[in-house]
């Protein structure tokens, strides 16, 4: 098994470094600076809270009785503070109508081809 | 120049991060909840920063240390 811990170690250094990133972003906005073990802390802490969330997301999805875990559940997950659910429904309402355009963007072009196509046929 | 260079989890990290917790080989998650996922990730570790900030400003110390985001914890659990 020292390839999972191999990719345990890989995911642990992905999310420190990110919220390394962050962290560093908002101290310089704030004129502070945090310490090494701190941001490592923050690190171990979110990782942590990923495997909760994670658990949280699972349950949900069975519960509706699905097996792919979808908005609808990372919606609920964001239930406690009424700030943070605003903010994924806000996101999950952009992302829903980029689809939406794409959708329409593939619609138009596979018209225009069809029509193309045709009038090649006639020549 | 604005420099707003959006940082962010990337989404394969936290797509494997989350499956490694799943109990059923079965469970899978969407594209976009896994875009969610990442917001809700981002703004965890804006607002423990942020309240660590506000915490090691509160004791005037420069730095913001271990302790002072130890003092934040709790309540940052809780509010999540």
């Amino acid at each position: 098994m020292d390839d999972t811990l191999a990719q345990n170690q890989r995911l642990k250094a992905a999310i420190h470094f990110t919220t390394g990133q962050i962290c560093q972003t908002i101290a310089a906005d704030c004129g502070s600076e945090f310490s090494r073990q701190t941001i490592a802390a923050i690190a171990e802490t979110t990782y942590r809270q990923c495997d909760i969330f994670a658990k949280d997301l699972e349950s949900f999805a069975r519960h509706a009785k699905r097996s792919t875990i979808n908005v609808d559940d990372v919606k609920l997950v964001s239930r406690r503070s009424t700030a943070l659910s605003t903010y994924i429904q806000q996101k999950s309402e952009e992302l829903a109508s980029a689809h939406q355009e794409q959708k329409e963007k593939r619609k138009k072009s596979s018209a225009k081809r069809k029509h193309q196509e045709t009038e090649d046929n006639e020549d | 120049m604005a420099d707003q260079v959006e940082i962010e989890f990337k989404k394969e990290t936290i797509s494997k991060l989350l499956a490694k917790s799943f109990k059923d080989s079965k469970t899978k998650v969407s594209g976009d909840a896994v875009i969610l996922m990442c917001e809700i990730l981002k703004v965890f570790v804006e607002e423990a920063s942020r309240r660590a900030i506000k915490q090691a400003t509160a004791e005037d110390s420069e730095q913001v240390d271990v302790e002072h985001f130890e003092k934040v914890l709790p309540q940052l659990l809780l509010d999540f």
